[in-house]
């Protein structure tokens, strides 16, 4: 592995070797701020339920840090500086539930139905609800890279402590 | 004011004296949906978007409002506020004018914005001739993009200039048109009735700002793995709003493992990164050769391999090409900060 990364070294950008993709980008900023904080979480042990709470916390602060760029980061920051609980970024089975009883709508309902589940994304962005549709649509789609980015991060690191 | 009074009177009865700032109250609007737009702007498909040095304060003002000025007829900076969600659905519009002009050269419905120039009436010469120092303002505040554009348009069909005052005088983005002697100072969008459609300035608006948010779910489908033979908005939407909150739940269900994991106190980072990115990387570098910051549409090669569920692959697969794509769309904040911890300099074309 060390030798992996010596070699990496070496290794230029070739488009724009000034560049760090900002993929990259963001899994480093992310990675540095949670393990650290990771780190002193572990310090002290709590029950594990606060642990729990607060090591969602500390996820979503760091992807929030990690992703300062985007409106939505912001929103996300908000919501977790204002409670000490961090807001869970899922809201999971109500809004299944609520998409399957949608869909049985038809016709002229569709525009409805198509409102009602451009609201249900926006719950599900932080700060959506603030933003207007078009906003909140081109929000939702860097929201979910960093998504898929956190999730590697956070993969990676629970392999690489188990 | 008098002597300019026709001018004036875009479709918008627009306070002309303002006429000039209202138009360019369209900062770049390349800027204002970084996510979408792309940044090489092809300038017959581009449309509208004032650069921003003649009109800085105007142009931050109100930087998700770019194309249509002369939305409201108020016409002046201060009515963009008023509307900023109504002139959002323009404000991307060379995202989403930019297909229109392509369907538009088609024969099809114009997409196409072009900001008119002041005064219609052909008669008014010497009115346009007087104003043409403000109309000339405003084309020389703009960007490039739609001069080839305008000026074609109005080479074109000087006959059609009484239909756009039609439709001027139905939608409020039409400034005026007639002045083909003006076309090549002017940039012009043009909103054109499609054929069959109502030309009431509401559904124009609103059509438009359904096509923009077509366009942004088109860009979001092929963000979402899985959804490329998807058609239709709400399936779409519904597997967009899955596909969310199985992330969200991932990232959740991590955090709890994580907690209940007791962290190394020696976590490598570097290594940790160097495995991560390593992954990433090697599934990337297929598509990654193709087109490094290529936008979105470049990368769906990509995500069209991977099945939906298995998100736990799919995102090392999308996430590079496609999230460079994004930033290089013009957020790039600060893409160096890390540059020094990073043994990995050398991410995605290492072979190139």
């Amino acid at each position: 592995m060390e030798r992996q990364i010596i070699n990496k070294k070496k290794r230029v950008f070739s488009v724009e070797p000034n560049k760090i993709p900002p993929s990259e980008v963001f899994t480093r900023k992310y990675t540095r701020l949670l393990v650290p904080a990771l780190k002193k979480l572990n310090m002290n042990k709590n029950s594990s339920q606060a642990n729990q709470l607060t090591v969602k916390h500390e996820v979503d602060m760091a992807l929030a840090l990690s992703a300062q760029e985007f409106a939505w980061s912001r929103f996300l920051l908000q919501k977790l500086s204002s409670s000490n609980n961090p807001t869970t970024t899922t809201s999971s089975s109500s809004n299944g539930i609520r998409i399957q009883k949608r869909s049985g709508k038809e016709g002229g309902d569709e525009d409805g139905e198509i409102e009602e589940k451009l609201r249900e994304l926006q719950k599900l962005l932080p700060g959506g609800e603030e933003m207007n549709v078009e906003e909140m649509l081109g929000e939702i789609g860097n929201y979910i890279k960093c998504l898929e980015l956190q999730t590697i991060a956070l993969k990676s690191i629970v392999e690489d402590t188990t | 004011m008098g002597g300019e009074s026709n001018e004036g009177e875009m479709g918008l009865n627009h306070g002309d004296d303002q006429s000039g700032i209202s138009r360019v109250g369209m900062p770049l609007y390349a800027k204002s949906d970084p996510f979408f737009s792309s940044t090489d702007w092809d300038p017959a498909v581009n449309v509208g978007g004032f650069s921003s040095s003649h009109y800085p304060s105007l142009a931050m003002d109100n930087p998700g409002m770019s194309c249509f000025p002369h939305y409201h007829q108020t016409g002046s900076g201060s009515g963009y506020p008023d509307m900023p969600a109504s002139l959002l659905p323009f404000g991307d519009c060379g995202g989403g004018g930019g297909h229109f002009l392509g369907s538009d050269k088609k024969g099809e419905s114009v997409g196409r914005l072009v900001i008119a120039g002041d005064g219609h009436q052909v008669s008014d010469d010497v009115v346009l001739g007087g104003s043409s120092n403000r109309k000339r303002r405003q084309p020389e505040a703009e960007s490039q993009w739609n001069k080839q554009k305008a000026v074609e348009e109005f080479q074109e069909d000087p006959q059609s200039q009484k239909k756009q005052k039609n439709d001027q005088s139905k939608e409020k983005m039409n400034k005026e048109s007639s002045q083909s002697d003006e076309a090549p100072k002017e940039n012009y969008i043009h909103m054109r009735a499609r054929r069959g459609q109502a030309t009431n300035s509401h559904s124009l608006a609103e059509r438009v700002r359904r096509e923009k948010i077509s366009e942004r779910m088109r860009l979001l489908q092929e963000l979402v793995p899985g959804c490329n033979k998807i058609t239709g908005k709400a399936v779409m939407l519904d597997e967009i709003i899955n596909y969310v909150q199985s992330l969200q739940q991932q990232v959740e269900f991590l955090s709890m493992k994580l907690s209940t994991v007791n962290p190394e106190l020696n976590i490598d980072i570097d290594r940790l990164l160097a495995k991560d990115l390593l992954q990433s990387r090697d599934r990337n570098t297929p598509t990654l050769g193709l087109n490094p910051f290529a936008r979105f549409q470049g990368t769906i090669p990509n995500i069209s391999t991977t099945t939906a569920p298995q998100y736990n692959s799919l995102p090392q697969t999308t996430l590079e090409s496609e999230l460079q794509s994004l930033y290089q769309m013009g957020f790039v904040s600060n893409p160096s900060t890390m540059s020094s911890f990073s043994p990995n300099n050398g991410p995605l074309k290492p072979e190139f």
